[in-house]
């Protein structure tokens, strides 16, 4: 199917652009990238399937040698870097937070603040957490650690994921894959 | 190029409705002239009539017939039969360079990549711009990417081709260069617009209105009475009802 | 679209794409079974060697793609220095950079178009749920419409600042997600009107 092919694509391109735009700044001054809110919008917004190999895509597509990666970063070096379990995690994140918002009949919002939080922090330093402590032989508390200056700002992230995932069921209903 | 029947587009009882609005309704039309042109206000429908006739969309009610064939089933067969040109190329282009966009819709049609780029590449050398086969679409000029959605559409040699506002926001040396090369194209072509000087040499014009057919028949004198009554309600103030 | 293969043209270039990746795969698996900082040091000796025998400006970009590790090779030094296993660090670090390195070396070598195939034939076996034709669309899609949504997040952060004083922030992701919609739904149109991607 079509629409199909070219949601996932066009995704996949919507992470690497907000990768490729300058940081966005939260009102406190903070910069954080937008690229892994927009990881959290492919679940959100098409849903589990779609949403992870969207995010699957953008993957191989680094992988290949693009530098799609915020700050420039591609190729086959960043899987060999401490961060690869978050990368690995990022499809699994976006099906998670894919999942909740097309099953739970919770509205919209709520379901979307769920599952980015679910997926997009819970299950993704699941993934990362582990990795980062195989890679830099730190046990699993350590890393942990080490992870944890990142939470609030994730949960910023997730917070505009549910905005923007909200003001799209309402604008355009038809168009939220995940609630068809 | 046959305009005969057996190329022709037949609309029978046709109508388009989504979610209960109705679009389009009661379209009885067989088109088989060479240059034919298709006008209407904005929201009259035509863009409708033009995913009908090629089969984006299945008719609600009737038939729609292009060659014989249903348009909204046979894709692929569709792609001898018609052509699209989109009105904004960068809603069209789907790939990253210009070759890769020209060899695509020859290999939709079974053509190998070996073949498909030899065809490109005779086309581009016949049209002078050989050395666009590896360029960027994203870096052509806004006129240069509307050349290259004709030509991809060209080089699949439909039998017609439909035009959705082919002049829309082009500058004037643009227009005429794509008004000459449209003229003189073999196949039947169906210009869809809202501006009569674009439909001005066709062979017939249809004035859709609120998704009815109003009027048909000879440019002259349909356009005469189309552009009476657009000055007419340009007179008007605005319409304010709201649709919601 | 700018791809990270290096312009110089290396020896390396000519090597097929899956022996490249089979060896770094080889190479990353030997270097997280060794153990001591000499072992690690010796291992590390091939990608320095790989990188030197390309020449300066190639050797220089490589060096350059390291610097997003710098925070963790600051973490782990800092921890290793506290805790008095300066050993501990340094194979840390010491895999960290062959690993990456080795790494960077084929994509730097390896041009996207071989990078592509590559993927491709290892796609073939999933051909009943993925067709091959689908994959090839779609990275081609990918690559096609991100300069062509690049363009439109910078419009729409222009016409954000044509009315606000303030830096666009978060709220041009909104209409750049929609966007990516409307872009979707046209494309998909525009393909079905190709014949369709089956």
């Amino acid at each position: 199917m079509e629409k199909n092919l070219t949601h996932i694509a066009l995704f996949a391109a919507l992470i690497a652009v907000l990768g490729l735009v300058p940081k966005i700044e939260l009102l406190s001054g903070v910069p954080i990238t937008a690229q892994s809110m927009g990881v959290m919008l492919c679940g959100t917004v098409l849903g589990a399937r779609r949403g992870a190999l969207a995010v699957l895509l953008f993957l191989v597509l680094v992988a290949v040698g693009l530098p799609l990666l915020a700050g420039g970063r591609g190729g086959l070096g960043v899987f060999a870097s401490p961060s690869v379990g978050f990368l690995i995690g990022f499809p699994v994140a976006a099906f998670v937070a894919g999942f909740i918002v097309e099953r739970w009949t919770a509205p919209v919002g709520i379901a979307a603040f769920t599952g980015a939080v679910l997926g997009g922090i819970v299950v993704l330093y699941a993934f990362g957490i582990p990795g980062m402590a195989f890679m830099l032989d730190k046990s699993l508390a350590e890393a942990t650690a080490l992870s944890t200056p990142f939470f609030p700002g994730d949960l910023i992230k997730a917070g505009l994921t549910a905005l923007v995932t909200r003001a799209i069921a309402q604008m355009r209903p038809g168009a939220l894959l995940s609630r068809g | 190029m046959a305009a005969g029947k057996q190329t022709g587009i037949e609309l029978i009882g046709a109508g388009y409705a989504v979610a209960g609005k109705v679009i389009l309704s009661g379209l009885d039309l067989t088109l088989t002239e060479s240059r034919i042109g298709i006008v209407g206000r904005n929201g009259s429908g035509k863009t409708s009539l033009l995913r009908l006739i090629a089969g984006l969309v299945a008719p609600s009610t009737g038939q729609v017939r292009v060659a014989g064939l249903t348009p909204s089933k046979d894709r692929r067969g569709m792609l001898a039969a018609l052509g699209i040109l989109f009105q904004n190329p960068d809603h069209q282009i789907l790939f990253p360079t210009v070759g890769e966009e020209l060899a695509f819709g020859l290999r939709q049609i079974g053509q190998t990549e070996a073949e498909a780029r030899y065809a490109v590449r005779a086309l581009l050398a016949s049209e002078g711009r050989a050395h666009w086969e590896d360029a960027a679409t994203h870096t052509l000029s806004q006129g240069q990417r509307h050349y290259l959605c004709l030509l991809s559409v060209l080089l699949m040699q439909p039998q017609t081709i439909l035009l959705d506002e082919p002049f829309a926001g082009l500058d004037l040396p643009t227009q005429a260069r794509l008004a000459r090369r449209l003229a003189a194209l073999p196949q039947r072509t169906l210009t869809i617009s809202h501006d009569p000087a674009a439909v001005a040499g066709c062979d017939r014009v249809i004035w859709i209105e609120a998704g009815r057919v109003h009027a048909d028949g000879a440019a002259a004198e349909v356009l005469a009475r189309f552009t009476a009554e657009m000055a007419r309600l340009g007179d008007q103030d605005a319409d304010t009802h709201l649709a919601g | 679209m700018l791809t990270l293969t290096s312009p110089v043209k290396t020896w390396a270039h000519r090597l097929p794409a899956w022996g490249k990746l089979l060896v770094l795969c080889a190479y990353t698996v030997l270097l997280f079974a060794l153990q001591t900082p000499l072992a690690m040091a010796v291992a590390a000796l091939l990608p320095v060697t790989l990188l030197a025998s390309c020449g300066g400006s190639f050797a220089i970009t490589s060096l350059r793609m390291l610097r997003p590790l710098w925070p963790f090779v600051a973490v782990v030094v800092l921890w290793h220095l506290w805790l008095g296993d300066s050993a501990g660090g340094a194979v840390v670090i010491l895999r960290m950079l062959a690993a990456v390195l080795a790494a960077n070396f084929v994509t730097m070598t390896t041009q996207l178009s071989q990078m592509i195939a590559l993927i491709e034939g290892l796609a073939r076996p999933l051909a009943p749920i993925l067709p091959p034709r689908a994959l090839a669309l779609a990275i081609a899609l990918v690559i096609r419409f991100i300069p062509v949504m690049l363009t439109r997040t910078e419009a729409i952060a222009q016409a954000w600042r044509a009315r606000s004083p303030r830096k666009p922030g978060w709220r041009i992701l909104l209409p750049t997600t929609l966007a990516a919609l409307d872009d979707a739904d046209r494309v998909a149109e525009a393909l079905r009107a190709r014949g369709g991607a089956g």
